[in-house]
């Protein structure tokens, strides 16, 4: 499987964290421009989910099908859940929240590598 | 750890319903979003593991639906922020700190009873050691925040008293 959207991923959620928390270290609350930055995130994830939805259709199957379900479900939800929990707190908070969704989403890409290793990083 | 953390007041009202700064805002706002991460990541690992293989390693899954347990409560009553829900949080924090530390002693002194890994083996190796570092910040949390509603020692606490909470 083609590398490219994982190691995006992986790169985004690292930009987008260092951003976040350099909001956070800084003071200053929720804006536009880290709307923007989950919503690519949640864009690039969307992608992978097609991506890995596809192979699975191709006849393809990892050990741990149910496990690999359970990302496919869980991970497009980090970003909007981020996004909902951090634009309830006008703080430097708020940021912080979403620093950690892009963590998260760079740590899933290595989780997804080891429950199925076709998915590359 | 020290920030010069910026509360929405002081506060100084003896007896009040939980005030507007609620320990869901501010620094609990990302707490509770770790938290709630890993009372997904906890249940739904141990969810899976127990139906699908339970027979490898039985302690270690039974401990990691424990923790997820402790973690949605925890999740929950952060959340939550009534003055039953802070108590039953400062106690499943407590269980999460005493858990980390015995079963990251347990499977380093013992790692034939975990042939599969738990949240809280190793210490929470796994995770980044967020497991070990979690509930250290959410007691802090619980007791700054207590201490800064005056519910910590009676009343008439000042500024100083929040600088102390380091001793938890």
């Amino acid at each position: 499987m083609n590398s490219v959207v994982p190691a995006t991923i992986i790169v985004a959620g690292l930009v987008l964290a260092g951003y976040a928390g350099l909001a956070t270290a800084r003071n200053r609350r929720m804006g536009v421009d880290l709307l923007v930055g989950l919503g690519v995130l949640e864009v690039l994830l969307l992608v992978l989910v097609g991506v890995i939805v596809a192979k699975l259709a191709s006849g393809a199957r990892p050990a741990g099908l149910p496990t690999l379900i359970g990302y496919l479900i869980a991970m497009p939800v980090v970003p909007l859940a981020a996004g909902l929990w951090g634009l309830m707190e006008r703080t430097r908070w708020g940021p912080a929240v979403i620093a950690v969704a892009g963590l998260v989403a760079a740590v899933l890409m290595v989780r997804l590598h080891q429950i199925w290793p076709v998915i590359h990083v | 750890m020290s920030e010069p953390a910026a509360w929405p007041e002081p506060a100084a009202s003896p007896e009040p319903a939980p005030p507007p700064g609620s320990t869901r805002t501010g620094p609990g706002r990302l707490l509770i979003a770790v938290y709630a991460l890993f009372a997904l990541a906890a249940s739904a690992r141990a969810g899976v593991q127990i139906a699908t293989k339970f027979g490898d390693a039985p302690v270690a899954y039974l401990l990691s639906a424990f923790a997820g347990v402790v973690y949605i409560l925890a999740t929950i009553t952060l959340a939550n922020g009534s003055r039953t829900a802070r108590r039953i949080a400062v106690l499943a924090c407590s269980i999460e700190l005493v858990g980390v530390l015995a079963v990251g002693t347990w499977s380093v002194a013992d790692p034939a009873t975990f042939p599969d890994a738990t949240v809280w083996s190793g210490y929470g190796s796994g995770y980044g050691y967020v497991p070990l570092v979690l509930p250290v910040f959410g007691l802090l949390w619980l007791r700054r925040w207590a201490t800064a509603h005056g519910e910590v020692g009676g009343t008439g606490q000042g500024a100083e008293d929040v600088s102390a909470d380091g001793r938890t």
